[in-house]
């Protein structure tokens, strides 16, 4: 008579789901991101504000000065006909901001600038507190 | 007789920690950067000390030195660039243009794009600069 025999499985020892792919695809991603990409700390000056709408000009309370600020092709701002450096025109834009906290300044750069000189200058204005700053631009009429 | 003895299983506690430090790195490169699409050209931008920091979203608009242009990574010509611009707007009213010039572009190659934007209809548009140290 034949004996009862019993067959069992044996336990697997290693993990369900191998984890080899997993990392072949986490390394692929890993390598990919690092490759194509470049990293830039970039800020951003605004150019355009919703307030700044033409009606923004309307009624201004009281009387404001006005200075305008050429900027050369050469890079050089003048400011009431005189060439200026940066330091120059931090101190002039100081002593009108000193009679008048909201004085407008008014950029009107050439077309032969740079970018970077128009920004030195906004740069400038800005951390000598002018609030009120804008760029403008002449357009050729036909 | 020889008596061998067996090897030690330790692999995969190894490659825990090999994937702890896979990951770590992938999830710092992903959350770290803004994923943006670069120009096909060179472009570096204006150094400046008073800009703010740039949140994510918008349309970048690259101008290389000499004049070139392109749109989200993608090299146009001017007409081209108006359409394309047009439609982003009908879009997203609110979209955001940043106008990422080459701090040696010349001006008669971005502020009339600056202006053309402007009276196309957007409303916030901004110049990317390089944050500098202060002088």
């Amino acid at each position: 008579m034949a004996s009862k025999v019993t067959l069992k499985r044996r336990s697997r020892n290693g993990p369900l789901i191998s984890l080899v792919p997993m990392i072949d695809v986490m390394l692929i991603l890993l390598v990919f991101f690092m490759v194509t990409s470049t990293y830039l700390n970039l800020d951003m000056i605004p150019a355009v504000r919703q307030q700044d709408q033409p009606a923004a000009t309307a009624t201004t309370p009281g009387r404001t000065g006005t200075a305008m600020i050429r900027l050369g092709a050469d890079g050089v701002p003048v400011l009431r006909g005189q060439p200026l450096d940066a330091a120059g025109l931090d101190r002039a834009l100081r002593d009108l901001l000193a009679g008048e906290p909201l004085a407008q300044v008014l950029i009107l750069p050439s077309g032969g600038a740079t970018t970077q000189a128009l920004i030195t200058v906004m740069d400038v204005a800005t951390r000598a507190g002018v609030q009120r700053l804008r760029v403008i631009r002449l357009e050729a009429r036909p | 007789m020889k008596l061998r003895r067996p090897a030690p299983a330790q692999h995969s506690e190894t490659i825990i920690a090999l994937i702890d430090v896979v990951l770590f790195l992938l999830i710092f490169f992903m959350l770290i950067g803004r994923m943006d699409a670069t120009a096909p050209f060179e472009v570096s931008p204006p150094l400046a000390t008073t800009g703010s920091d740039m949140p994510a979203g918008g349309a970048t608009l690259a101008i290389a030195a000499d004049g070139a242009l392109a749109l989200d990574g993608q090299a146009l010509d001017r007409t081209t660039l108006d359409s394309r611009l047009a439609a982003l707007l009908a879009e997203d009213p609110d979209l955001r243009l940043r106008v990422n010039a080459h701090k040696a572009a010349e001006l008669r190659h971005v502020l009339p794009l600056v202006g053309a934007a402007e009276a196309m209809g957007f409303r916030d548009v901004v110049l990317v600069v390089t944050p500098a140290d202060q002088p």
